[in-house]
């Protein structure tokens, strides 16, 4: 009799987790209303009035000072409070923005741009050359890196930053005000990506101009709603640490006045973000981690709801180490390609070939809903340059279309051939041969792939070790220094300021964890931005494309793939179309009909 | 009595000193560095390694040590790495009234409800209600936080619409009573969720202490001399079995800062144990080692409070 009873109180107890999962369940089916993103309602003429509300899924870390920011939630802030010189438009190309117009010097080492001089700042001061100048100046500043700065590179190809951010002179004649609107930037030499360097946001002289560089950071202008100021369609006006970011229509935007009273930023877990989209609560996710692939069909089932979906600026690549450091330029923290190690296990190319084959990277990616890991929601990419660049090239650099026959031909003319019988195969000296595949956590998808990419390797005969993941922050000093890894996993996300790889693939870079060393290539890289060829995009493109068959052919990396940005946001929504670059893109014409 | 209060707190100091050398040289131990995975081609070299050397970085490890200490003691705690721009103490600061918030309100959850629960059920064990209880105890222990913490959202916030889903306030304008009742209106879910797995944990317990001291020699002998049940209850019983319940309150006090991390978390409540994980996760040594220290004080103090009580709940414990 007892047993009975106890055996009541569970089964109550199934019953109602049941019920509630059947509640959850009867939901989602009254909403299935396919939405071919045609169906809107008449579209009226714009209105005034009204407030979205934008998801995040990680709060901002509450530094919100253009030069000293560095995640992504604070872009999402800052993208709508401040402007830069130039925008981009879906080409890339740069087009106007607080500038009306630019002239470079003849012979390209110097750009002059006349600036509006309609646009003011928040607290109502003008907009002037003197904002430019002080804003370049400041991340030029001997203290600037020390107080956490890492925008030097901005600052770097101008004329006399070296000595200025060493302290030798106070003088900064990189960016000039030749008038109150009219500002001129000098770099040392003609300068390919002037237009990319010269479009940084641009901070208020008249506010920082009595803060020393070292205390700017803390100080409530970068800090504090109300206190940040810009030059862009909405104020910050109010701030729930972590939960609420709230901004306020700017009437006096140099683009005209916005529609919307006020765009709030909400800090949502991500498992709620789908529901509390659903429910109306908030109207739009997307930068910069949007909506899972796997919730796509979710997504496309709510009534209200539509999906915008592009190309991103980003990929995730299988590294393969060629060379190891020496320990001794380890220890002395030098990158002298010259001293490389080669590693054995992948010195030949036939081998790193053969495992490019062997990579089904259509299957990572899947064809449609559950399908893969990203259900279709990505592209194979075969160069390490973002497509939307016209010097992405799609055609020339080996496609490395998947092919077992292929990796297995390729194996065995390296004399990589199974002796022992076991399936796996030997290197041509008949010794075991294991490769070490290296992970880091924090991207659910890569992390998924790994085991993935083990087994596909498996089908032709290599056998791979997977390593434990790390997390990040041990990751990265590991695969900077390490001795016996083989392969790695990792994920970047490009600039679309300028399609150039040097930073992550030139031989000396730090980001070049495969140690890939090529003196064609690096020259190649040279050549592109070497004036005066440089300054001829066909040119350009061209030692671009040959650069990229160089890279496919060496194979320091296989980009497995780039996936698609998915955004969603609630009809009542108008005006939204994003660019290219993400989904802020001219907020002030953003408005509501309900 | 004071006198063993003032020897216990004296205690503290070496205490709290050896935590931070161990969590000091395990932070350092540990791969990685506040700047190691910043991984942005857009960064020049060397820009990071500046930083490096300008955070004392390579400094020998006593030396960094000392350093921090040296300040720590006055009250500063540095700057953190991830909140540029901001002070640890002023980082924290900003967590500690959520924590405190949620931590106290689900201890009350936890003690009103799970104590006459289980006082019910040992007085009428094998009742229908005892059943009930102890189904309900299995239900709170074996529920994963985050699952209920959303089962909740679900149900009570996006389905009924009765409370908030996220956050702890609604807007920073809000005062006096105004600013209480919403911040009681964005506590309770995760109150509620924070305090099932305790609350269920602390009916169990207390059913069984008074199960065992109902049984026991003494309660007979008070029923023999004709004692009312009443007071044999509340007399008797319920301060033997206190005990237990007071050294598990006392762990609680310590856990409360460090304990919400998935409830934090589901209901994007900004406390100090998400705080705590991401700053593990980001390296960011000053404002792990200002929590470390904050939590070792809590639980010290918490277990302070604990052997305290005993001494008031049973007179047989004596301190001197």
């Amino acid at each position: 009799m007892k047993k009975r009873k106890s055996w009541l109180s569970l089964l109550a107890i199934v019953f109602l987790l049941g019920m509630l999962a059947a509640c959850s369940d009867g939901n989602k089916e009254t909403t299935n209303d396919p939405d071919d993103g045609n169906n809107d309602p008449v579209t009226s003429e714009p209105k005034s009035g009204g407030t979205v509300v934008g998801a995040m899924d990680t709060a901002p870390t509450g530094q919100f000072n253009p030069i000293f920011y560095q995640e992504a939630y604070e872009a999402n802030i800052l993208g709508l409070t401040h402007d830069s010189l130039l925008s981009q438009n879906d080409e890339l190309e740069f087009e106007p923005h607080l500038a009306k117009e630019w002239k470079f010097s003849e012979d390209f080492s110097s750009v002059t741009f006349t600036l509006r001089d309609d646009v003011k700042w928040h607290d109502g001061q003008p907009f002037t050359a003197n904002d430019v100048v002080f804003t370049y100046k400041t991340i030029a500043d001997p203290e600037y890196v020390a107080a956490g700065g890492v925008r030097s590179s901005y600052v770097s190809k101008l004329v006399g930053a070296e000595e200025y951010t060493s302290g030798e002179t106070d003088e900064f004649p990189g960016v000039v005000a030749d008038d109150d609107y009219t500002v001129t930037f000098h770099f040392k030499e003609p300068n390919v990506m002037a237009l990319a360097d010269a479009s940084f946001t641009i901070i208020p002289e008249h506010i920082f101009k009595d803060i020393p560089v070292a205390d700017m950071p803390s100080a409530a202008a970068s800090l504090q709603p109300n206190e940040v100021i810009g030059t862009g369609p909405f104020k910050f006006t109010e701030m729930v640490e972590g939960e609420r970011y709230v901004l306020t229509k700017n009437p006096d935007y140099f683009l005209g006045e916005p529609y919307l009273d006020s765009v709030e930023w909400r800090v949502v877990n991500q498992d709620l973000i789908l529901q509390l989209l659903e429910s109306g609560e908030i109207d739009f996710v997307a930068d910069p981690n949007g909506f899972q692939a796997a919730d796509y069909d979710t997504v496309a089932n709510m009534e209200h709801v539509k999906i915008i979906e592009q190309n991103d600026f980003g990929y995730q690549l299988l590294g393969f180490i060629q060379n190891y450091r020496t320990p001794e330029d380890i220890e002395a923290g030098v990158l002298e390609p010259e001293n490389w190690v080669p590693n054995e296990r992948l010195k030949d190319p036939k081998v790193r070939q053969a495992i490019a084959y062997a990579i089904n990277r259509q299957a990572l990616i899947g064809t449609k809903a559950g399908e893969g890991l990203l259900h279709g929601r990505g592209q194979i990419i075969n160069a390490p340059i973002a497509t939307q660049f016209p010097a992405y090239d799609g055609e020339n650099p080996n496609q490395y279309e998947f092919s077992q026959e292929q990796a297995n031909a390729l194996l065995d003319e390296a004399g990589y051939k199974d002796v022992t019988g076991d399936g796996l195969r030997e290197d041509p000296e008949g010794n075991e041969w294991v490769l070490k595949l290296a992970y880091p956590l924090g991207n659910k998808l890569r992390e998924d792939s790994a085991p993935i990419i083990v087994e596909m390797l498996a089908e032709v005969g290599v056998s791979v070790d997977l390593q434990q993941p790390l997390e990040m922050a041990a990751y990265v000093p590991e695969l900077t220094n390490t001795q016996d890894w083989d392969l790695y996993l990792l994920g970047w996300t490009l600039g679309s300021g300028d399609p150039d790889p040097s930073g992550l693939w030139g031989s000396k870079d730090a980001y070049n964890f495969g140690r890939w060393y090529n003196p064609e290539a690096d020259q190649l890289l040279v050549d592109a931005v070497t004036p005066p060829d440089a300054f001829d995009p066909e040119f350009r493109n061209q030692v671009y494309s040959d650069w990229q068959v160089m890279f496919q052919e060496d194979l320091p990396a296989l980009i497995l793939y780039a996936q698609n940005k998915l955004y969603a946001y609630n009809e009542r929504m108008q005006g939204v179309v994003p660019a290219v670059t993400g989904f802020i893109n001219d907020p002030q014409l953003w408005w509501v009909q309900d | 009595m004071y006198k063993y209060i003032i020897r216990r707190i004296l205690i503290f100091i070496p205490m709290l000193f050896a935590l931070t050398i161990i969590v000091f040289a395990l932070l350092k131990a540990a791969p990685g560095d506040p700047f190691s995975q910043i991984l942005d081609p857009d960064i020049e070299a060397g820009v990071l390694d500046e930083q490096r050397a300008a955070a004392g970085f390579n400094d020998p490890i006593h030396v960094q040590y000392i350093n921090w200490l040296t300040s720590a003691v006055k009250g500063d705690f540095g700057d953190s790495f991830r909140y540029k721009g901001r002070e640890v103490t002023e980082v924290i600061m900003d967590r500690i009234p959520n924590t405190v918030y949620l931590g106290l309100f689900s201890l009350l959850i936890t003690i009103i409800v799970a104590i006459p629960i289980g006082i019910y059920s040992a007085r009428h064990p094998y009742s229908l209600f005892d059943y009930a209880a102890t189904g309900f105890g299995f239900f709170g222990l074996a529920v994963p936080n985050f699952f209920f913490g959303l089962v909740i959202i679900y149900l009570f916030a996006i389905q009924l619409g009765w409370f908030p889903s996220q956050g702890s306030i609604s807007s920073t304008s809000l005062t006096g009573m105004e600013l209480f009742t919403d911040r009681i209106h964005h506590l309770i879910l995760p109150g509620l969720t924070l305090g099932l797995a305790s609350t269920a944990s602390y009916m169990r317990y207390m059913r069984s202490e008074v199960l065992n001291v109902l049984s026991s020699d003494y309660i007979r002998t008070a029923r023999a001399k004709g004692m009312s049940e009443r007071n044999i209850l509340y007399k008797h019983t319920l301060r033997n079995a206190m005990i237990p319940i007071i050294t598990l309150f006392g762990f609680e006090i310590g856990s409360l800062l460090a304990g919400a991390i998935i409830t934090e978390g589901v209901f994007n409540y900004p406390g100090l144990g998400t705080l705590f994980l991401s700053s593990i996760g980001n390296r960011d040594y000053p404002v792990i080692m200002a929590i470390a220290f904050l939590l070792g004080l809590f639980i010290l103090v918490g277990n302070l409070i604990a052997d305290i009580l005993y001494s008031i709940v049973d007179p047989r414990i004596r301190y001197d």
